[in-house]
C-alpha cells in the first residue's frame, strides 16, 4: 500500500482534510471518507456524469479526478447544493418536469444544470443538449431533462 | 388475516380519487438531494471487497489454478475458488430454469469472462490488483458462438447433459437430454400453416437477426453478504427478485427459508438486468466462507460479462391473399442463451407464442429455440424478447404491405386481432385495445399529412410498427397494508422501485381505497424478512399483479378499519366511508383515521393490518401445439411512429420524431407512464440505432461505454412523446396494467421501416449504424462496398 | 487502479529532472483524464507520475504575440481554450472543435499538452493543428526545442517527445488574410462519441483559384496525417466542384484507414472522401 498524505481542502463550505493516497479517485474520498453519496461511479470513464462534483468552480468527473488534486481547492457536491427545505430552482424544475426516473444519473445532471445556467442563463435546446452530451440517462429521461433546464432557467430569471 | 386470490375485479362504484393523478414520485427529495439510498453505496463495518478472475477463454478445461501470489500480496484477506465454493456446497448449481450455472467455475469455463475466482480484501484496489495475479491454465476446447449453429451442432456441446431446475413441470422431459445445444423448443400450432400457405396468392419469406446488447444501468450490478452466525445470511443486493433470491440462496445452502434475509432498495436502473441470481450466492457464498460481510460491485465492464440481451434469428413466412388478408404465418426463432441459461427458457417460451405478431391470422407455425453458445449468458431485458420478434414480425409486416403497394398502417389495422378473436395459442384476446392503438398512433402522427421526401443528399422518411406482448404467468404477489397507532400507513411490498415509480403507484392504489393522501403513505422496500412474497418485478408484471394485491390488502384493512370505527361511532361498519383521512358516517360524523385507532387500542398504539395476495388464473399450453385457453391475465400493446432522415452519403441516420402509443389500461399516474414509455423508446433507440455487442472469438470487444454506446441527450430526436391508447384491465387494480416495457416494443421495425420509406432499401439485422445502412444503400445501386464488416 | 508515486513540482525544470527517459512506468500528468483511463484499464501502471500542476509559470498562458502569432499554454485546459475570445477571432476553427471534443468535464480539467502528447489518433486538435501550420515547443534536460506538429505524431499513441521532455507551448502561425478553416467530426455510433473519421481543412482563394490548401486526417488513420499531394493538386486549382471532388477522391485513395469498431477499412475511406469534400466546400466557401 501506498503513503497516505493530509489533504485539506473545503467541501460545501466546510473546511475540511482527509487521509488519501496518490491512486484515490475524489469520488471515492467523497464516499469512503465524507459518506457523500451524492457523487457516484457508474461508468468509471468520464462519460456519464454520475460522479460529477464542481472543484473550484468547475464541473469534473470525480471517478477520473485524483482526490490528491483537491488539495487547496473548493469541492462542492449536489449535497452542498441546498438544504432539504430549501431546494435550488434547479432542483424544484427537476421534480416538477419529472426529469428523473431511478434517479442515478440526476446529481449529475443537477449540478450539469446549475453550471450551464451559470454561464448561459437563457440557453437554447441545443445549447442544453450540447452542455449535457457527457452525462448519460438510461431511464431515457432526456426530454424532461430538457425541459427542466428551461423550466430552472425561468425561475432564476424571475427571481 | 384474512387473504384472497382473487382474479375477479372488485368494482368499485365511486369515482376515484388518486387513480389518474400526476403526484410526483413519493422519493423526489430525495432523489434530487442525491440522498436516495441505493445498495451500491452500502459499506459495512469489517467489509471485505470482491474482486473477481475471470475465464479467458470461450470454453475450456481448467488445468491449473494459480492463486499462490495474490494469496501472498499483503492486505489480501482470502482468494476463493470453485473448489472453495463446493466445500460448503457441493451441488453449487443455480438459475431460475436451469441449474447449470455454477457460482465460480468448476473443472470448465464455457465463456469469456466467467468468473473463476474472487480476491478479497479491505481495500478494493488490492482485491483489484490481487486479482490480476491468479493465473490459470485451460485446455481449451471449441467452441459454438452463432445460435443457428449450435443449435444444429453434432460435435461441440456447452453442457454435457440438461439440468432443468424442478421447479417448471413443463421443463421436467429434457432432465438429462445430452448431446444437444437446444436447452428448450417451444412448438405451437395453430390450425395447418401448410395449408394456409397453399390458399395465399403470394408467400413472402425473409430472415431478420438481431445482436447481443447490454442493459447498462446506470447503477452497475452490486451485492453484498453478511454472515449471520455460521447457519444464517443477509444479503443487501440490487435485486429485482428478492423473493427469488432468497429461495434459490437457500435451496444451495441447504436452508430453510427463513434462514436467509434478502434486502434491496431504490436500484440505479434494472432492466432485467438485475433478475434471478446474478452476485448474490457467491457473496452469501464468500460471505460464509470467510465470515464477514464482502460486496461485490460490478464495474460497468463486468457487466457486459455478467448478463446480456439475447441475439436472435428469426425466419418469417407469410402467406397472403391478393385482397390483403394474411392468412398462414411460420415463424422460426433461435435464441442466443450463452453458456448458462438464466430465463432464457422462459423468453424462448413465454414471447416465442406471441411471434406471429398482433394479427388475426387462421393459420399459424411457431418454433421457438433457446440455445447454449459459449457467450456470456443472456437473460430478460426490458421486453422480455418481445422486441427481437417485433423487429422480424413487423419489418416482414412493412414488406409485404409495400410490395403490395397497401397503406402500410391500414394493411395493419385489416389484419389485426381484435377482442373476441383468438390469438395464435388459442386464448381469446379481451380487453386489449389493438384498433385504438392504432387509430391513436395514427391521430398522433398524423399519418396521412402529406411529408416532404427531401431531395439528392437528404432523403425522409416515415415508418409505423406495432408490437404486443402476454404478461407472465401463472405468478404471485402479496402485500400487506399497516395502519399505525397514530393513523399513518405503509405498504409493505416485494415490488422493487428500479426507476418505475412502483412506490408512488402503490401508494395510490392504497391511498385510493383507504381514502388517504398518497404522499402519506410509505412503502416498504422489499427485505423478505419483512414484506411478503413477491415473484419479481419483471414483465411489467407489477402494476397489475402487486396493484391487485396492494388493492386487496388495503381493503382487508379498511374493514377492520371501519369494524372498529363503527364501534366507536356506533354504526354499521357496512355504511362507513374512507375518505381525506378519515372515515365518515353517513350522517356526517367522522373520525380520523389516528382516532379511530385509539378508539380500539385506548390510545396510540397497536396496528390494522391488513393482507392481500393475488395469482390469477391460467393454463399452461399444451406440449406440442401451445394451445391454451388462458395463456396470460393481460395483453399489452405498443405501437411506434418514427420520421427519419437519410444522409444518403454517408448512411447516417437522424430520427427527427418519434411517437408512442401504447395501452396500458386505465393509467394510475400519467406522468410516471408517459416516463415509462418514452424512456422504453429512447433505449429501444439505442438498440436500435447503435448498440451491439462484438465479440471476438467470444471475447467481447467493446466492453465499455466508450465503445458501446448508448443513446446521449444529442441523439434524442427533437420531439419525442408518448401517449395512451384508451383502454381498460377490467381484471386490474382500477383496471391498470402493465407499462414498463410497452414503449420498446416498436421502436426498431419502425425506424427501419421509415428508412425504407425514405430510401428504398431495407434492413434485415439489427443495429441501422451508418455503415451497414450505407452498405445497403450501395448494394441497392449495385455497387456494393467491398470487404465485409 | 495500482498504486504509485505522485510528485507536485513546482518549476519546469524540476519536473524535468523527475522524469526518466529510460523508464516507461515514469510520466508526466496533467490533466490526467487521459491517463486515468489507461490506469484504470491497467493498461498502464505507473510508478511514478509527475504532476505539472503546481508549475509556477502555470503554462496556461493564451496570448498573440507582436507577430500575430497565437501562443496556447500547454497547461491551458481544453475549456481554457474554448471560451477564450482570441482563440475564437484568431482561430475559430478550434473554438468549434472545442465545442464537440469529449464533455464540458473532460474539457474542464484536460489540457491541450496532455491531449496531444497522447498521440491517440482519434484526438480531435491534433488535425485541426496540422492543417492550421501549429508547432509545439518542447522542453527538456538540454533545453527547448520547436516541433512542427505534422513531426510531433510519429505513430499510433507516439510522439516524438523524449521520455523527459515537456511541451509547453502551442504556437498557431497567423493566417494569412481570407483563410479559412474547418474541422468536421464524423462519429458513427452515438452523437457524443469518438469521431469516426476527422477531417480538418484550411484554405485560402481568391478570384476563384485556391491559393493555399491543408488538409488532415485522423481517427480512420495510424495518426493525424498531412495530405501534402492533395494540397499540393489543390493549390491554383479554380474552386469548382470537379475540383473539390477530385481533392477528395485523393484524399481517400492516399491513406490506408484502420477497421475498428466504428467502422470497416472501405467503410471509413468513403467516409473521408465526403467529408474531405465536405470540409473543402466549407473553406473555399466565398
Ligand atoms: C470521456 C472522455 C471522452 C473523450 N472524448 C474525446 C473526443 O471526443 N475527442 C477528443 O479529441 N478527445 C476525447 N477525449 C480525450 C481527451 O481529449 C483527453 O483525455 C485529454 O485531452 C487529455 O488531456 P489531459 O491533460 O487530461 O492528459 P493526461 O491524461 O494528463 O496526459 C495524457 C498524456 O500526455 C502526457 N502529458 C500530459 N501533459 C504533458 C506535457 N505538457 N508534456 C508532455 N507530455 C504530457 C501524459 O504523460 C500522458 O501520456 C475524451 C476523454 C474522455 C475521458
Ligand atoms: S462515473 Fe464518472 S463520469 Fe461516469
Ligand atoms: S434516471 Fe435512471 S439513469 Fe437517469
Amino acid at each position: 500500500m501506498s503513503a497516505l498524505r493530509q489533504i485539506a481542502f473545503t467541501l460545501n463550505g466546510r473546511a475540511v482534510t482527509a487521509d488519501v493516497a496518490p491512486h484515490h479517485t475524489l469520488v471515492e474520498v467523497l464516499q469512503e471518507q465524507f459518506a457523500l453519496y451524492g457523487a457516484r461511479e457508474s461508468c468509471a470513464q468520464g462519460l456519464c456524469g454520475c460522479c460529477t462534483a464542481i472543484v473550484d468552480g468547475r464541473a469534473v468527473s470525480g471517478c477520473l479526478y485524483l482526490a490528491a488534486f483537491a488539495d487547496g481547492a473548493d469541492v462542492v457536491t449536489i449535497e452542498g447544493l441546498a438544504d432539504r427545505n430549501h431546494l435550488d430552482p434547479v432542483q424544484e424544475a427537476f421534480i416538477s418536469c419529472n426529469a428523473f426516473q431511478c434517479g442515478f444519473c440526476t446529481s449529475g445532471f443537477i449540478l450539469m444544470t446549475r453550471q450551464l445556467l451559470e454561464q448561459n442563463p437563457d440557453p437554447t435546446d441545443d445549447e442544453i443538449r450540447h452542455y449535457l452530451s457527457g452525462n448519460l440517462c438510461r431511464c431515457g429521461t432526456y426530454p424532461d431533462i430538457i425541459n427542466a433546464v428551461h423550466a430552472a432557467a425561468a425561475t432564476l430569471h424571475k427571481e | 388475516m384474512s387473504t384472497r386470490v382473487d382474479p375477479q375485479p372488485i368494482t368499485e362504484d365511486r369515482p376515484t380519487v388518486q387513480i389518474g393523478r400526476s403526484i410526483p414520485r413519493l422519493e423526489s427529495l430525495e432523489k434530487v438531494t442525491g440522498e436516495t439510498e441505493y445498495i451500491h453505496h452500502l459499506r459495512l463495518p469489517h467489509m471485505l471487497y470482491g474482486k473477481i478472475f475471470r475465464s479467458s477463454v470461450a470454453h475450456g478445461r481448467i488445468l491449473k489454478l494459480d492463486t499462490r501470489a495474490a494469496r501472498e500480496l499483503p492486505g489480501v484477506a482470502a482468494v476463493i475458488t470453485g473448489a472453495d465454493v463446493c466445500a460448503l456446497i457441493p451441488e453449487p448449481y443455480y438459475g431460475p430454469a436451469f441449474h447449470d450455472q455454477p457460482v465460480l467455475a468448476i473443472d470448465k469455463v464455457r465463456y469469456v469472462g466467467e468468473p473463476v475466482a474472487v480476491a478479497l480484501s479491505e481495500d478494493p484496489h488490492l482485491a483489484e490488483h490481487a486479482a490480476n495475479l491468479i493465473e490459470a491454465e485451460y485446455e481449451e476446447l471449441p467452441a459454438v458462438f452463432d445460435e443457428v449453429e449450435a443449435a444444429a451442432a453434432t460435435d461441440t456441446f456447452v453442457h454435457d447433459a440438461l439440468k432443468p431446475a424442478g421447479t417448471f413441470p413443463d421443463l421436467k422431459h429434457l432432465q438429462g437430454r445430452t448431446k444437444t445445444n437446444v436447452a428448450l423448443d417451444f412448438s405451437l400450432r395453430h390450425n395447418d400453416a401448410e395449408r394456409g400457405f397453399e390458399q395465399a396468392d403470394y408467400i413472402f419469406e425473409h430472415v431478420f437477426r438481431t445482436p447481443a446488447a447490454i442493459h447498462a444501468a446506470m447503477e452497475p450490478i452490486v451485492a453484498v453478504g453478511e454472515p449471520r452466525g455460521s447457519s444464517a445470511v443477509t444479503i443487501h443486493t440490487s435485486s429485482q427478485s428478492p423473493s427469488f433470491v432468497r429461495t434459490e440462496v437457500a435451496r444451495l445452502l441447504g436452508w430453510p427459508e427463513n434462514h436467509v434475509r434478502v434486502r434491496t432498495a431504490f436500484l440505479g436502473g434494472g432492466f432485467g438486468a438485475k433478475l434471478y441470481i446474478k452476485l448474490e450466492a457467491l457473496v452469501a457464498v464468500l460471505a460464509l466462507l470467510v465470515k464477514r460481510p464482502v460486496k461485490i460491485a460490478l464495474t460497468m465492464e463486468e457487466q457486459f460479462y455478467t448478463i446480456t440481451k439475447h441475439a436472435t434469428t428469426v425466419r418469417m413466412k407469410s402467406g397472403v391473399t391478393k385482397a390483403g388478408k394474411v392468412v398462414a404465418r411460420r415463424c422460426e426463432a433461435w435464441w442466443n442463451g450463452g453458456a448458462y441459461a438464466d430465463i432464457g427458457p422462459r423468453v424462448t417460451q413465454k414471447s416465442g407464442f406471441t411471434a406471429a405478431g398482433p394479427y388475426d391470422i387462421e393459420n399459424v407455425s411457431l418454433d421457438s429455440y433457446a440455445v447454449y453458445t459459449n457467450l456470456p449468458p443472456a437473460g430478460a431485458f426490458r421486453g422480455f424478447g418481445i422486441p427481437q420478434l417485433v423487429w422480424a414480425y413487423e419489418s416482414h409486416t412493412d414488406i409485404i404491405a409495400r410490395e403490395l403497394e397497401l397503406d402500410p398502417l391500414e394493411f395493419r389495422r385489416a389484419n389485426i386481432l381484435r377482442n373476441g378473436r383468438p390469438q395464435a395459442t388459442g386464448t381469446i384476446m379481451r380487453d386489449t385495445a389493438t384498433v385504438e392503438v392504432l387509430d391513436t398512433l395514427e391521430r398522433a402522427m398524423d399519418w396521412k399529412a402529406p411529408r416532404d421526401p427531401g431531395d439528392g443528399n437528404v432523403r425522409r422518411g416515415r415508418g409505423v410498427a406495432i408490437g404486443f406482448k402476454a404478461c407472465i404467468a401463472p405468478t404471485t404477489s402479496v402485500a400487506i397494508v399497516n395502519i399505525y397507532g397514530d393513523g399513518s400507513c405503509a405498504v409493505y411490498c416485494g415490488t422493487v422501485d428500479m426507476g418505475q415509480g412502483s412506490d408512488t403507484a402503490m401508494a395510490q392504489i392504497a391511498a385510493e381505497v383507504l381514502g388517504l393522501d398518497p404522499r402519506a403513505i410509505s412503502v416498504i422496500h422489499p427485505d423478505t424478512d419483512v414484506t411478503p412474497y413477491d415473484m419479481a418485478t419483471l414483465g411489467s408484471r407489477s402494476t397489475f399483479h402487486m396493484g391487485n394485491a396492494v388493492r386487496l390488502a388495503a381493503l382487508d384493512a379498511r374493514e377492520k378499519l371501519f369494524i372498529m370505527a363503527g364501534k366507536a361511532l356506533g354504526c354499521d361498519p357496512g355504511l362507513l366511508s374512507a375518505a381525506g383521512g378519515c372515515v365518515r358516517a353517513p350522517d356526517g360524523r367522522q373520525l380520523s383515521v389516528g382516532e379511530v385507532i385509539k378508539s380500539g387500542f385506548l390510545m396510540q398504539a397497536g396496528n390494522l393490518i391488513g393482507s392481500g395476495s393475488f395469482r390469477p388464473t391460467y393454463t399452461s399450453p399444451s406440449h406440442g401445439d401451445g394451445q391454451s385457453s388462458d395463456i396470460t391475465p393481460f395483453w399489452m400493446v405498443g405501437a411506434v411512429g418514427a420520421d427519419v432522415e437519410v444522409d444518403m452519403e454517408t448512411g447516417h441516420v437522424r430520427v427527427t420524431r418519434l411517437v408512442s402509443v401504447a395501452d396500458v389500461g386505465t393509467v394510475i399516474n400519467p406522468a410516471i407512464v408517459t416516463r415509462q414509455l418514452n424512456g422504453g423508446a429512447v433505449m429501444q433507440l439505442g438498440l436500435t440505432m447503435s448498440e451491439a455487442l462484438r465479440f471476438d472469438h467470444g471475447q467481447v470487444t467493446n466492453a465499455s461505454l466508450a465503445d458501446y454506446k448508448i443513446p446521449g441527450i444529442l441523439d434524442v430526436p427533437a420531439e419525442i412523446f408518448a401517449e395512451a391508447a384508451p383502454g381498460c384491465q377490467h381484471s386490474g387494480p382500477f383496471g391498470a396494467k402493465g407499462a414498463g416495457e410497452t414503449g420498446t416494443f416498436a421502436v426498431s421495425p419502425a425506424i427501419a421501416n421509415a428508412i425504407h420509406d425514405a430510401t428504398g432499401v431495407r434492413i434485415y439485422d439489427l443495429p441501422l449504424t451508418p455503415e451497414v445502412v450505407y452498405r445497403a444503400l450501395r448494394a441497392a445501386q449495385h455497387n456494393p462496398l467491398e470487404n465485409e464488416l | 487502479m495500482t498504486p504509485f508515486e505522485l510528485q507536485e513540482p513546482d518549476t519546469l525544470a524540476e519536473a524535468i529532472t523527475l522524469l526518466d527517459p529510460d523508464d516507461p512506468a515514469v510520466r508526466p500528468l496533467a490533466g490526467a483524464t487521459a491517463l486515468m483511463l489507461m490506469m484504470k484499464a491497467g493498461l498502464f501502471q505507473p510508478t511514478r507520475l509527475v504532476s505539472l500542476r503546481r508549475l509556477d509559470d502555470g503554462l496556461r498562458h493564451i496570448f498573440i504575440d507582436e507577430r500575430g502569432e497565437l501562443h496556447l499554454g500547454a497547461l491551458a485546459t481544453l475549456s481554457d481554450i474554448e471560451r477564450s475570445a482570441l482563440v475564437a477571432e484568431h482561430a475559430p476553427a478550434v473554438t468549434q472543435a472545442c465545442h464537440t471534443l469529449s464533455n464540458v468535464r473532460v474539457r474542464n480539467v484536460a489540457t491541450l499538452g496532455g491531449h496531444l502528447a497522447h498521440g491517440d489518433p482519434h484526438m480531435d486538435l491534433p488535425p485541426l493543428l496540422l492543417a492550421l501550420g501549429a508547432r509545439a515547443r518542447a522542453v527538456g534536460p538540454h533545453g527547448e526545442r520547436w516541433i512542427d506538429a505534422a513531426d510531433l505524431f510519429v505513430g499510433y499513441y507516439q510522439t516524438s517527445l523524449e521520455r523527459d521532455e515537456l511541451l509547453s507551448e502551442i504556437v498557431i502561425p497567423s493566417p494569412e488574410p481570407d483563410t479559412h478553416a474547418t474541422y468536421v467530426k464524423f462519429t458513427a455510433l452515438s452523437a457524443d462519441d469518438w469521431p469516426a473519421v476527422g477531417v480538418a481543412a484550411a484554405a485560402r482563394h481568391r478570384d476563384g483559384v485556391i491559393v493555399d490548401a491543408k488538409l488532415a486526417v485522423s481517427a480512420a488513420t495510424e495518426r493525424p496525417t498531412r495530405l501534402p499531394a492533395v494540397e499540393a493538386a489543390l493549390r491554383g486549382a479554380t474552386v469548382c466542384a470537379d475540383t473539390i471532388e477530385s481533392a477528395a477522391e485523393a484524399a481517400a485513395r492516399s491513406v490506408e484507414p484502420l477497421a475498428d469498431l466504428r467502422g470497416s477499412s472501405a467503410y471509413k475511406r468513403e467516409m473521408i472522401r465526403v467529408h474531405v469534400r465536405r470540409a473543402l466546400v466549407t473553406v473555399t466557401r466565398s
